[in-house]
């Protein structure tokens, strides 16, 4: 299995997605270098003329939301555009014809390339969370500490293998261009469920409509969990926990911030299993797959 | 006794649209080279593809030295070519090579070895080192015989495999599966270039929509199409009966002729005459006889029936690819 974990590693590094990835991240952080410049260049003060904590923890809080915000998308169209074609691609154009007639089961090559896409994704997603934090840290207060951290990391980073799997699950169904649309289009229909989630939280609507709105993205939560994910990261990272127990928050503060509804914890273990569960369902249909 | 390498009974897939094969039975034994040949779309590589675990037959079983196909105890024995054949763009063609070792299970040290041995052996050399981005599909299918022979497997499926090549690469792909062969390799050949297949196989079988339409020896598919041309000066009509009655062998006018001849038909016409004969002797008696009726004899020769020609005549008139005619 190493070999095809490794093999994919090689795949990434060598293929241009990568590169286009790379570049990106650069120009991406060096915007939002600007952007954090920007906003933080009039450090408020407090009326007994200390640094106001409050007004620093809000930019600290929006730059972190901005930056991860478009992090996010930044990490799922790497992950996206490197695998959607790893199966039904190679199929297409005749490598695995060559390669599943070795001596190996099938389930283990399907392994070796989940491995080797998510322990590169999830290394990249390392890279770009930790950039992002130490832009913001350079300009700003950023609040919670190492193990905050690691935890939001590990919520923020739930993407690479939801993606992952989706779209080696998708490559085994539909070709490789339907495969790259098909994620696409799936990925935009969480983000936009994310979306209207976040306007319904700040918008005075009737209860129904509220309600109705609220079914239909909490559906689509449940089918793409990415972004409800990154939400619950951004609550976790920015301590609404520990805010909620000391004033009245509860989904305006979160609403303010721009996060909307945040899940609960349980939606974590969701998450997992859905992974699991298509994971489990790629292989299957892997096994059974005429090349 | 030798073994069987290969045994393939009742094999079907069936697709959704009529394609596929159906009740294939062969057996190929240890060391023996097998032509499996068809024309496009006859079903041959859907048995290929079966027998390599690639896809999942219908109904009936096949098992390589005993294995069930499809197992990872079968995959152990085979090396295969595809039809379409490509490799990771992204790799050398070394990498190739070292990745399909690696997948069989051979240690660094025996790969390390093997992979300059077989790319000098496949004739691609130094170019190993380039990325198989920058190969032609020819060096790609000499790529494609590297892997499929690394793990040195007893048992080589080759479809098609010097498609891409050039006359020059075809050459040394035949010296290639003599050398094989000698070594006691099994090949299965797929291939559209006859000429191949008569020069390497022992055996082959005609496929024609997906059923086995002919087998045999080489020999004996092509023994019984064995004809004799005469060319004859003087020939007068009355004599062809004579022969015919004195002889036994039953002479006709030739159909075919060798090119810029043509058959006369009047009295000292020069004419062409042909028979299908199995014995030298009669040869002989046909000759004395021609020649003793004061007639000249210009040429005698076999006329030895290519697996071309003889695929041609299995098919022709046949429907092919499942068409509704």
């Amino acid at each position: 299995m190493n070999t095809i974990i490794g093999m994919t590693w090689k795949e990434l590094l060598r293929k241009k997605v990568m590169l286009m990835t790379l570049v990106m991240t650069v120009l991406f952080l060096v915007l939002f270098w600007f952007i954090a410049s920007t906003l933080t260049r009039d450090v408020p003060l407090s009326p007994t003329g200390a640094v106001d904590l409050v007004a620093q923890y809000a930019k600290g809080s929006t730059l972190l939301t901005l930056g991860f915000f478009f992090g996010s998308f930044i990490l799922a169209f790497l992950v996206i555009f490197s695998s959607f074609s790893s199966i039904s691609g190679e199929a297409e154009i005749g490598i695995m014809q060559a390669t599943l007639t070795r001596p190996i089961p099938r389930w283990k090559w399907y392994i070796g390339r989940w491995l080797g896409y998510v322990t590169f994704g999830m290394l990249y997603a390392l890279l770009l969370y930790v950039s992002i934090i130490i832009v913001t840290d350079i300009h700003t207060f950023v609040p919670g500490n190492l193990m905050v951290h690691i935890q939001s990391f590990l919520v923020y980073a739930m993407a690479v293998p939801i993606l992952i799997t989706l779209s080696l699950l998708g490559s085994t169904a539909f070709s490789a261009l339907g495969n790259g649309v098909f994620m696409t289009m799936f990925y935009g229909a969480g983000w936009l469920g994310g979306m209207v989630e976040k306007f319904t939280s700040v918008m005075s609507l009737e209860p129904d409509i509220h309600q109705r709105l609220n079914n239909i993205t909490g559906i689509i939560s449940f089918l793409m969990p990415v972004d409800a994910l990154q939400r619950k990261m951004m609550a976790i990272m920015l301590g609404f926990d520990d805010l909620a127990g000391m004033v009245e928050v509860g989904s305006s503060l979160t609403a303010g911030m721009g996060l909307g509804q945040v899940v609960s914890g349980s939606f974590i273990v969701y998450a997992v299993l859905y992974t699991v569960i298509l994971l489990l369902w790629g292989m299957r249909r892997f096994n059974h797959k005429e090349l | 006794m030798t073994q069987t390498a290969i045994h393939i009974d009742n094999l079907t897939k069936q697709y959704d649209n009529g394609r596929g094969c159906r009740n294939v039975q062969i057996t190929v034994g240890q060391g023996e080279a097998f032509g499996f040949l068809g024309p496009n779309g006859a079903g041959k590589s859907t048995l290929v593809k079966m027998l390599v675990g690639l896809i999942t037959p219908t109904s009936g079983t096949a098992s390589l030295f005993g294995d069930a196909i499809g197992t990872v105890a079968a995959k152990r024995h085979i090396g295969y070519l595809p039809e379409l054949y490509r490799y990771q763009e992204w790799l050398t063609g070394s990498e190739v090579v070292r990745l399909h070792a690696r997948l069989c299970g051979l240690d660094k040290q025996t790969t390390e070895r093997r992979i300059p041995e077989l790319l000098d052996r496949v004739g691609i050399g130094n170019r190993g080192k380039d990325r198989v981005k920058q190969y032609s599909k020819g060096m790609q299918q000499r790529l494609g015989l590297a892997c499929a022979l690394v793990a040195d497997p007893p048992i080589l499926f080759l479809d098609e495999p010097s498609s891409a090549l050039d006359p020059v690469g075809r050459l040394d792909v035949r010296t290639l599966l003599r050398e094989l062969k000698q070594e006691g390799k099994t090949i299965f050949l797929n291939s559209h270039l006859l000429e191949e297949v008569e020069n390497i196989c022992d055996r082959i079988a005609l496929l024609n929509n997906g059923e086995i339409l002919r087998h045999g020896t080489v020999q004996q598919v092509l023994h019984a199409q064995t004809r004799w041309l005469f060319k004859i000066g003087g020939y007068t009509p009355e004599i062809l009966p004579w022969l015919i009655e004195t002889s036994g062998v039953q002479l006709h006018r030739a159909e075919s002729l060798p090119d810029g001849e043509r058959n006369g038909g009047s009295m000292g016409d020069e004419i062409w005459l042909e028979a299908v004969i199995d014995n030298e002797q009669q040869v002989g008696l046909i000759t004395t006889l021609i020649v003793n009726q004061g007639m000249t004899l210009y040429y005698v020769y076999p006329v030895r029936e290519r697996l071309e020609e003889w695929f041609m005549e299995a098919v022709s008139g046949l429907s092919h690819r499942g068409e509704q005619e």
